[in-house]
């Protein structure tokens, strides 16, 4: 004769069994299979109450309540049991280590030539003033590179520039000035570009290449002014090598030295105040306080007249400088041949 | 141009006498740069002038000399010890180097015993204070020296000055003269010019001799000789310099030889005109004729050497031929000699163009012919020949014959130039006042008139021939009234063109940069060997580069027509040094023929100039704590894809080929367009090239024309997908030989709408499984329909339609 008080006692008796049963098992899935043992259709709990119905109906409602004690309690067993998993699992996670001195596995590694970096550097200065960049051939006529820029053959200026010829009147650049004329020849003023670009002359030491790079800047406009170019080059000075990406520090000044370039009248030469050594003395500037950076001036008439402008209602300033001194100045590049020998122990430094 | 500092100072009246620093920094504010100030007699220390009074023979020696000296007139006397064979008779001055006293070299003086005399330090040599190179014997001052007693040696020498180094614009040759420089100093500084004298005195005049008796000069070609001036100069000796005059000389760098040549380099210094001094008794016919060579003719100069001439050079010529290249050099046979006793005196001033192409041409650039190159003022000649006769008389103890023989066919007119004080203003940008510019061009020597309120008319001195405009007048006004005190502006923008450049090259750059290569910059020539080294056939434009006429070496003989071979080499020279794995790239310019034109000889136009990227991987990629991993065909294609996908170019096609000479023929292909338009190459450097080149190990490239490129569009989105994709696979057994573009393009062109995507899973061989020359493909291909998720039976019958075209258009089976 099965009385209430039997089956809630199996029911009881039950619920310590799972407690033995779950307690070894360390994954959800055999603890989820432990509990459908007792707990399912087919489960054990299932099985005391099928003797259910031998009780007589007033004793059921005690049992029912004792099989849901046990029900609660599995349950409750099983979410303890899970969370402990859990934890154990992330304690046993948070135990690893791993040597954070091991060399990085390598990303990327490419990067632009340091010309490039400087260059796009600088273009970008002057993009902040408007200047657009303009290009032209390397290899360019002598009207282009000479004739048209106040440079006629016999001119003593041509010995400044020792000229790599590739014909009679075909040369390889020597100086970016020929775009400026053909800014000019094929538009008409406001003109304001940059034009960076490489040029080739018959030099070779330690600061000088048979090929280097250039950037030159023409403004042409109603009412430019010697003032107008010192205060570009102010500008630019104070940005290329005092401000982002410089070294220098603020507050560098510009000082224009009068000097002699046929495409210009006025003609400069650009100094800049010796920021390494803030006139102390030092290699940069031979302890002048100041470095030539390079030549400028106001455009010569005869070159306006060549390429069709009209020199009493428009007047213009052009600078030119040498990208490789820049990135010497700033980087301490020693020797210009290293720029162009792909030699990965200087490239791979900048 | 090297002046002497007392120099300038002589032709000078300042209100107060610079230091040489201060005339240094004023010169160059000015333009005309300072590159250096050197002390000329900062090589010794504590050396005085020291009479002596009494000598006697060294006991202990015959060529030992006892000098007894004084540093003051009724002050003991000291007795040091003289080697030299020289010591002069009591009365003359010398220079003694007393204990303390220092030499060049680092040498302090001591008492010292000579000869078991003691001697107070030394009498001092040229060679002794390295200011000459006269080693004979010690230095004795001239009779008449002035030096006081006691003074520094380097006031007797006249080395207490300074010479400076002064780099002169090539448009300035007024200031390759003492006297230019003075004139931009005065004007900087505010002073007033002293040029020497016009015109000799009277007492040094000959009044016995006429030049114009003894000198007739014409002038055949008046283009070449503007004018002529010559000056006969009677009854010299010939002897050394004065010591300072011959000083000075050497300061700037030339080296004394007689008064006769001094005089002439001195006065071309002092003056800036070149001057030549003929021994009158060989030019013969007492006359000088100043023409064109004929063809043929030929003539020696004072070097010795015989001479070809032609045309174009300019001679002066006696009665019987030619005895100077006029400007460049003298004749060997009217050159001035110990027995010269009447010179005649040319200073003349000829056309620079001439100058320049017969120096050029004969390679003799000289003192003179820099000058007269640069354009030497024809007002100066007389005033150089009078200032040359004053000194060769008073040198060389000579007469002078009255008059000077002037041919002049073509007068300088100096140019009248307006000028605006507000066009001077607005050029400048600053407010420069009518005053300012009047006073700053008069100090210049202009001379300035008024003709407005606004205008003047300004007439430059003769010798600036570089100032002939108004802009020319406003530089000068600018350079005396300071570019410092210009202000500062940011000029107004106004709208101009857009941006002129395409700047494909630097977004080239920046993408293979990102795919991990190094960016190289190689030079734009190249030597004859790396363009063979392309091995590209003859009717290939790159097999025809273009020459430059004058290379600094074979290194540079050519302009490169591919950037190939220098980034191999570049990759050469990495592996020299031990750097075998590297990726570089390059994007820049190659030159070429343009079509249609010889493919040899000079071009008689411009080139063609493509831009190319290019890149070449060897060794291993960057390894990580493991074995390295080679680079290989596959790499480069990547970063190819990078590049063309930056630039906005989308899939590029690729067909193998044998064709390409400088690559692998196995490992190789064009890259072509969508459109098929031809990009470039692809694929493994050819072993034979890079070996040339230095490379030891495979070397993966490509080449890619960035014109070749269609303009970008800016991208447009497409949808996101909002419905899941299925995808199916199928497992081919092909022929090794089928490339998988080919499978590729059969299962893209099979017409199916609902297919997204499709990749090669997996390739493998396994001859023993598959059979030999077979290869077995995974393709993986995704479906999806914008509208709707895909039931399984949809996507399963367009999957089936795409293998049974694969099976039926290539020779594949389905495994």
């Amino acid at each position: 004769m099965t009385t209430s008080s039997d089956l809630i006692a199996q029911l009881e008796r039950l619920g310590g069994d799972f407690a033995a049963v779950i307690a070894p098992l360390v994954d959800e899935q055999s603890i989820r299979a432990a509990q459908a043992q007792f707990l399912g259709k087919k489960g054990q709990v299932s099985e005391v109450m099928k003797e259910l119905g031998r009780l007589p109906p007033a004793e059921r409602p005690l049992v029912g309540q004792a099989a849901n004690k046990v029900k609660d309690a599995i349950a409750q067993a099983v979410e303890a049991r899970l969370e402990a998993l859990v934890a154990a699992k992330r304690e046993a996670d948070l135990a690893r280590t791993l040597d954070v001195t091991l060399p990085a596995r390598p990303v990327g590694g490419g990067h632009l030539h340091l010309l490039t970096q400087v260059r796009l550097e600088l273009v970008d200065i002057f993009a902040e003033l408007g200047f657009a960049v303009a290009e032209g051939p390397q290899v360019e006529t002598d009207w282009h590179t000479f004739e048209a820029l106040a440079i006629p053959k016999d001119h003593p200026a041509r010995d400044m520039q020792d000229t790599f010829y590739i014909a009679d009147e075909i040369v390889l650049r020597t100086h970016t000035s020929p775009v400026q004329i053909r800014t000019m020849q094929a538009h008409p003023p406001p003109i304001r570009i940059v034009a960076p670009g490489v040029v080739y002359r018959r030099d070779d030491d330690a600061t000088h290449s048979p090929m280097f790079t250039q950037i030159e800047g023409l403004v042409v406009d109603e009412g430019v002014r010697v003032s107008d170019l010192k205060g570009v080059l102010l500008h630019f000075v104070n940005r290329f090598f005092a401000g982002t990406g410089g070294r220098l520090g603020g507050g560098l000044d510009v000082r224009l030295r009068p000097s002699y370039f046929p495409f210009v009248e006025p003609g400069v030469e650009i100094d800049m105040s010796c920021g390494f050594c803030r006139g102390s003395g030092c290699r940069l500037c031979k302890g002048t306080g100041w470095i030539e950076i390079g030549g400028a001036g106001m455009v010569d008439p005869d070159v306006f007249a060549h390429v069709g402008i009209d020199s009493e209602r428009y007047t213009g300033f052009a600078f030119g400088m040498g990208i490789e001194r820049m990135a010497m100045l700033r980087h301490g590049v020693n020797d210009i041949k290293l720029y162009y020998e792909g030699d990965l122990r200087f490239l791979d430094q900048f | 141009m090297k002046a002497v500092w007392s120099w300038l100072l002589e032709l000078c009246d300042l209100p107060s006498v610079p230091t040489v620093e201060e005339g240094a920094r004023a010169l160059t504010g000015g333009g005309l740069e300072v590159e250096g100030v050197t002390d000329l007699g900062a090589g010794f220390a504590g050396v005085v002038v020291a009479e002596v009074v009494g000598k006697r023979p060294h006991p202990g020696s015959e060529k030992l000399t006892l000098v007894d000296v004084i540093t003051a007139r009724g002050g003991s006397a000291t007795q040091v010890v003289c080697g030299a064979p020289n010591v002069p008779e009591p009365g003359r001055k010398v220079l003694w180097a007393p204990p303390g006293a220092a030499l060049p070299g680092g040498i302090t003086l001591a008492v010292k015993a000579v000869k078991g005399v003691e001697s107070p330090g030394m009498l001092c040599s040229e060679t002794e204070l390295e200011i000459g190179d006269d080693d004979s014997g010690i230095i004795v001052l001239d009779a008449d020296d002035g030096t006081p007693l006691g003074a520094p040696a380097q006031q007797a020498l006249g080395v207490n000055d300074w010479m400076i180094e002064i780099n002169a614009p090539a448009n300035r040759g007024d200031c390759l003269g003492h006297l230019g420089l003075a004139r931009e100093l005065c004007a900087l500084l505010g002073g007033r010019l002293v040029p020497p004298a016009p015109e000799p005195d009277l007492d040094a005049l000959a009044a016995d001799l006429d030049a114009a008796a003894l000198a007739a000069v014409t002038i055949a070609d008046p283009d070449g000789c503007p004018r002529y001036v010559a000056r006969v100069i009677d009854g010299l000796t010939v002897r050394p310099s004065p010591r300072r005059f011959a000083q000075r000389l050497r300061a700037v760098g030339v080296r004394p030889i007689s008064n006769l040549v001094d005089v002439t380099n001195y006065v071309l210094f002092e003056l800036g005109q070149p001057l030549h001094a003929f021994d009158w008794h060989h030019v013969r016919g007492a006359r000088i004729d100043v023409r064109r060579a004929r063809a043929g003719e030929r003539m020696t100069t004072l070097d010795g050497q015989e001479r070809a001439l032609v045309p174009d050079d300019l001679l002066i010529c006696d009665g019987e031929g030619p005895v100077a290249l006029a400007g460049v050099m003298g004749g060997a046979e009217s050159e001035v000699s110990a027995a010269t006793t009447r010179v005649l005196l040319e200073s003349a001033s000829f056309q620079p163009r001439s100058i320049r192409r017969t120096a050029r041409r004969l390679a003799l650039p000289s003192e003179a012919s820099q000058r007269f190159e640069r354009g030497v003022d024809p007002e100066l000649a007389p005033l150089a020949a009078a200032r040359a006769s004053v000194l060769l008389a008073r040198l060389g103890g000579g007469r002078i014959a009255r008059g000077m023989v002037d041919v002049y066919p073509r007068p300088v007119v100096r140019p009248r130039v307006p000028l605006r004080l507000s066009r001077t203003r607005a050029l400048i940008g600053a407010d420069v006042g009518a005053a300012q510019c009047e006073s700053a061009l008069a100090r210049l020597g202009c001379d300035v008139v008024r003709t407005g309120d606004d205008t003047w008319e300004v007439t430059p001195p003769s010798a600036r021939t570089d100032l002939t405009r108004e802009v020319d007048l406003i530089e000068d006004v600018l350079r005396v009234h300071g570019y410092g005190n210009v202000p500062a502006t940011i000029p107004a923008l106004r709208v101009g063109p857009a941006p002129l450049a395409d700047d494909i090259a630097d977004r080239a750059r920046r993408a293979l940069a990102a795919a991990g290569l190094a960016e190289a910059i190689t030079y734009g020539f190249q030597s004859r060997e790396r363009v063979a080294a392309l091995g590209v056939s003859a009717d290939d434009r790159r097999a025809h580069p273009v020459a430059v006429k004058n290379p600094m070496s074979a290194e540079q003989a050519v302009m490169r027509t591919s950037l190939l071979p220098n980034l191999v080499g570049a990759l050469a020279r990495n592996a020299s040094f031990g750097l075998r794995d590297a990726a570089l790239f390059e994007v820049g310019a190659v030159f070429l023929r343009k079509a249609g034109t010889a493919l040899d000889g000079e071009p008689r136009e411009l080139l063609d100039e493509p831009l190319h990227a290019a890149a070449v991987l060897t060794g291993a990629r960057p390894s990580w704590l493991g074995a390295a991993q080679p680079w290989d065909y596959f790499d480069v294609k990547g970063m190819l894809e990078q590049l063309l996908r930056a630039l906005g170019a989308g899939e590029p096609r690729y067909v193998a080929t044998r064709e390409i000479p400088y690559l692998h023929p196995g490992v190789a292909a064009h890259v072509l367009a969508a459109d098929g338009t031809r990009l470039g190459e692809i694929g493994e450097v050819h072993p034979a090239m890079r070996e040339q080149l230095g490379v030891l190990a495979p070397v993966f490239m490509f080449d890619v024309a960035l014109e070749a490129l269609p303009a970008p569009t800016p991208a447009q989105m497409r949808a996101v997908p909002r419905f899941p994709a299925s995808t199916r696979d199928v497992s081919l057994l092909l022929d090794d030989p089928i490339p998988a573009a080919r499978v590729r393009d059969v299962i893209a062109g099979a017409s199916q709408p609902l297919l997204e995507t499709v990749r090669l899973a997996e390739e493998y061989r396994d001859a023993a499984k598959l059979g030999a020359a077979k290869k077995s493909q995974l393709w993986s291909i995704t479906y999806r329909a914008p509208d709707r998720t895909l039931t399984d039976p949809e996507v399963d019958a367009a999957h089936e339609a795409i293998v049974s075209r694969l099976l039926a258009d290539t020779p594949a089976e389905r495994r």
